[in-house]
């Protein structure tokens, strides 16, 4: 089929609604949004295609990290399990019996990935294209992810093999998801939105925490070493299981580029892509629990969700366009982020975070010393800090390990050298003990201003390295190498750069339901 | 590594008269200068005060290298107990005295602050306030101070043992 064929999206004034015709015996019919008018018509195809892996020999390297790979098996449980639930009347239960049900599937992952459609067959047989879209493109996430694991690719054939993967999941069959950012604040303010956070918080805690997951692993796993891979999925396996599955004060789903900030930078067509599949995910589980929708009005507006979010549906459209601000064809990208569209309740440059108590911050810049980030070609040249549930990209070596110190918990810190191809790095205790397998590091830390941290804390691959800069730098003569253990033992002072970010307001999402409810340990105020 | 400081340090000037464009048109506060990296208190989500040049707020908890902030001495006693069960721990609550905090220690699981003499204020006003309600004092002196100078919610407040509010932190 060529995408051609299908007629572009006539949705203008996709905000003007019309009321729904026919709603449900006692619910109100919510206000719905125009249906597209000329949807292709394999959008209706219930007939069953299946799509396969292409052909690899890095195919299902996954099971390298083998508790990663469980978790993912356990993962299409959940989401099959519930969506089952909604399909057939029974999304009362989705709450209590079936979200202990899968809670114990959760903690007891299978071996091997399940056959989703044999646990979700209603919800196969009724929604087939939709099906085929989750299929194709969680094919992307699990062949991308064998890719990473894989032990006997260069991360020069890594990179290659997934751009290919890529090329042939946006070309092969037209169910591919746009690679472009989307508005986020504009598909998750349809006026059915939010209905699956708000009444089946729990549940929806579960799904956001699979994304969670399926965002985080990509950095966990470029350009590490398989050792490397398993030591960081076993603080982040930890994260996951034992906190993000069952957050339920998110008031949004986690971003790709909030987890994965490496990964999206270099790929960020490819964050996009799974941050639009997840608000898919969204979309059509608030449709589906929205009262007073007939099944007629849940399977138009799902293929409305769906066409929204395909690369069929934005023809021509390039990251950065805006042809309707805040609307459905509005591509604008978070600042210093492609791999981000623009989140709800912020502004370009500045996002609310709820995690880790971060707020607002800024993606171009460092979140520790406020300084800009290295951008396009340059962006693996920040480091990284994993912990807490977050990713945030740094500048310097220093504020690396000085940001993992000042965080609770486990840390990764993933630490640029002269060269990409060797990164330092290290793993935190829970005390701030560091560790690294880099044997040859040796790092430069000649505190000064943050104005120039890049250049006074750094990060070498070996001595030669090092030597190299100084004497490139003869303003660092007088530096000498610090070892790994050396470094690891300092502390830095209080970077005299740093600002705290303020938005709009002080916070977007103070209103949303589920922050009123309160969470966690909000509770056990004074 | 390094990436072009002048480069940056081109951008981060732009940067800033950005944001300063950004502020007369209406779209973002002012950014707010800080001499420290700044998260919300882990426990109650609300925003660490910073210290002032008169008086200190920031509490910090101490445990192994790591040292995590909280707004208030309460938040982070509660946290030492629940997520930091085992091991030695430090929390430095800021005193009445600049640069002097209370230090108290977890040591082998018993409990001790420095000076001995200290006395803490703990009055339940909820989070909104509990940098002001809840606070470390060098001893009873400064304590009678402070309650009698701010008032409101601590007026007539007395000064508790650490472990009397060790036990506040345990009953909520």
């Amino acid at each position: 089929m060529k995408r051609t064929f299908f007629a572009p999206l006539v949705a203008a004034g996709a905000l003007l609604a019309v009321t729904a015709a026919q709603g449900s015996a006692d619910a109100p019919a919510p206000v719905l949004p125009p249906l597209p008018q000329n949807l292709p018509g394999w959008i209706k195809n219930k007939d069953v295609n299946h799509l396969f892996y292409q052909r690899g020999r890095y195919n299902f390297a996954v099971y390298s990290v083998k508790p990663l790979a469980y978790d993912l098996n356990a993962v299409a449980v959940g989401h099959a399990m519930a969506y089952e639930d909604m399909v057939t009347g029974k999304a009362g239960r989705l709450e209590g019996e079936t979200y202990r049900k899968i809670d114990r599937v959760l903690k007891n992952p299978p071996r091997l990935m399940p056959a989703e459609a044999s646990l979700s067959p209603t919800f196969g047989r009724r929604f087939g294209v939709l099906e085929q879209v989750f299929d194709w493109t969680h094919t992307l996430h699990a062949q991308t992810v064998d890719v990473l694991a894989s032990d006997n690719l260069t991360d020069a054939q890594k990179d290659a093999e997934i751009e290919r993967l890529y090329q042939n999941y946006r070309t092969t069959v037209p169910y591919a998801v746009t690679s472009l950012p989307m508005n986020m604040g504009y598909l998750y303010g349809q006026s059915y939105s939010k209905g699956f956070r708000n009444n089946y918080p729990k549940t929806n805690g579960l799904f956001w925490g699979y994304h969670w997951l399926q965002g985080v692993m990509y950095d966990a796993l470029y350009q590490r070493t398989p050792e490397q891979q398993r030591s960081a999925y076993e603080i982040i396996g930890e994260q996951y299981r034992k906190t993000e599955l069952y957050r339920t004060n998110r008031p949004f789903m986690p971003m790709f580029a909030e987890v994965s900030p490496r990964f999206a930078a270099r790929f960020p067509h490819l964050a996009n892509v799974f941050d639009n599949l997840h608000m898919i995910h969204d979309m059509v589980n608030d449709i589906l629990v929205t009262p007073g929708l007939t099944t007629e009005q849940q399977d138009a507006q799902i293929e409305r969700a769906l066409w929204l979010c395909l690369e069929a549906a934005h023809p021509g459209e390039k990251p950065g366009d805006a042809r309707e601000p805040g609307g459905l064809h509005d591509h604008r990208f978070m600042e210093g982020m492609p791999g981000m569209g623009l989140m709800p309740g912020g502004t370009k440059s500045l996002m609310y975070m709820t995690t880790g108590g971060m707020g607002w911050m800024n993606m171009s810049e460092c979140h520790h010393c406020s300084m800009p980030l290295p951008e396009g070609k340059d962006s693996w040249k920040a480091s990284t800090v994993t912990a807490d549930g977050w990713t945030m990209r740094v500048r310097c070596a220093l504020c690396a390990r000085d940001m993992s110190l000042e965080t609770k918990g486990r840390a990764i810190l993933h630490l640029a050298t002269e060269d990409p191809a060797k990164p330092v790095i290290v793993f935190s205790d829970t005390e701030g003990n560091l560790r690294t397998d880099s044997k040859n590091a040796v790092f430069l830390e000649a505190e000064a201003s943050h104005a120039g941290c890049s250049d006074w804390s750094q990060a070498f691959s070996n001595q030669a390295a090092f030597n190299a800069f100084v004497a490139a730098n003869p303003e660092y003569k007088r530096s000498k190498p610090l070892t790994f253990a050396q470094w690891s033992t300092r502390e830095g002072k209080k970077p005299d750069t740093y600002y705290r970010p303020e938005g709009p307001v002080e916070n977007p999402f103070a209103s949303e339901a589920n922050q009123k409810q309160g969470a966690g340990k909000e509770a056990a105020k004074p | 590594m390094s990436f072009s400081p002048v480069f940056n340090r081109r951008r981060f000037a732009v940067g800033t008269l950005a944001a300063l464009v950004a502020v007369g048109s209406g779209f973002v506060a002012a950014p707010r200068t800080a001499d420290a990296h700044e998260a919300d208190c882990p426990l109650c989500q609300l925003k660490v005060v910073q210290d002032t040049p008169t008086q200190d707020n920031e509490v910090a908890l101490r445990f192994g290298r790591k040292r995590i902030e909280y707004r208030c001495v309460w938040c982070a006693l509660t946290e030492a107990q629940t997520d930091f069960p085992k091991g030695n721990l430090t929390i430095l609550a800021p005193s009445e005295i600049k640069g002097k905090p209370v230090l108290i220690s977890r040591t082998d699981g018993s409990w001790s602050t420095g000076p001995t003499s200290a006395v803490f204020l703990g009055v339940n006003a909820g989070h909104k306030s509990c940098p002001i309600t809840y606070r470390a004092f060098s001893g009873q002196a400064a304590f009678d101070a402070y309650v009698k100078k701010t008032g409101g919610a601590v007026k007539g407040a007395k000064p508790l043992t650490l472990t009397q509010l060790l036990a506040t932190t345990k009953s909520a």
